[in-house]
């Protein structure tokens, strides 16, 4: 019954820590294989596509199938763009996006004369 | 801030993108129920699958009663000041019923990459059988 693919918008936080900004979306079925992270210019984009088969032939209820996910942010200046780091586990992708140096909080040194 | 519309150059290409979310959440259907199952049966046993993604092991209860399997999820949602929060965080709770008995001890669970896998096997004593006749 499911077998087109649909390709939908994965639910997703974005939230600001202290060193940078986490990006959690849910990509249930999806390993790190199956996973691209594409970053040009100030565009991120995450798509995936899952393998999930459940397998058995009597489905009695089947409210979740194969998923396609595609998702894109656009990056503000003040992600320092050589250091995102992902990491995928139990389904749940973490974006960690750093502060670029030049944005962090820091005490001004005076010099005296 | 993440998202910033400062750059007016990238506004159609901003316009469409609003524009995508707007067909896409319509395609996706919101449920009421969470977590999301899929359940079969074949001759041997159930199987249920629940979509899960982000929940510890530890955080998820099952529960077997005579006729019907409880799965309880609590999904914690990290720390942090949040620009948007779309995954679902708190208790939840799914009730799937069983027409025959299980064998209760021999139920397994496992998940991979966000997805629950619960294996029960039907009891011995109603799985169809050839009877042998004697003459």
């Amino acid at each position: 019954m499911n077998a087109q693919t649909q390709v939908s918008m994965p639910p997703t936080d974005i939230l600001e820590c202290e060193d940078g900004f986490h990006i959690y979306m849910d990509l249930p079925g999806i390993a790190a294989e199956d996973l691209v992270i594409d970053l040009e210019q100030n565009e991120l984009t995450v798509q995936a596509s899952s393998k999930y088969d459940m397998g058995e032939p009597q489905a009695m209820r089947n409210e979740f199938g194969p998923l396609s996910y595609k998702r894109v942010f656009t990056l503000s200046d003040m992600v320092d763009r050589e250091n995102i780091k992902a990491i995928i586990k139990d389904g749940v992708l973490d974006l960690f996006l750093p502060k670029a140096d030049s944005m962090k909080p820091r005490r001004i040194e005076i010099k005296a004369e | 801030m993440v998202i910033d519309f400062n750059n007016l150059y990238e506004m159609p290409k901003e316009m469409d993108r609003i524009l995508e979310m707007f067909r896409n959440s319509s395609s996706v259907q919101r449920r009421n129920s969470y977590p999301m199952v899929n359940v079969a049966e074949n001759g041997t046993g159930y199987y249920v699958d629940a979509c899960i993604p982000g929940v510890a092991i530890e955080d998820v209860d099952l529960t077997l009663t005579a006729r019907s399997l409880v799965i309880k999820v609590e999904r914690k949602s990290p720390e942090g000041r949040y620009f948007r929060q779309e995954r679902l965080a708190g208790t939840f709770q799914r009730i799937i019923t069983l027409n025959v008995p299980v064998e209760r001890d021999k139920v397994t669970a496992k998940s991979v990459n966000g997805i629950l896998r619960i294996t029960l096997p039907k009891a011995e004593d109603i799985k169809p059988r050839r009877i042998s006749i004697e003459q």
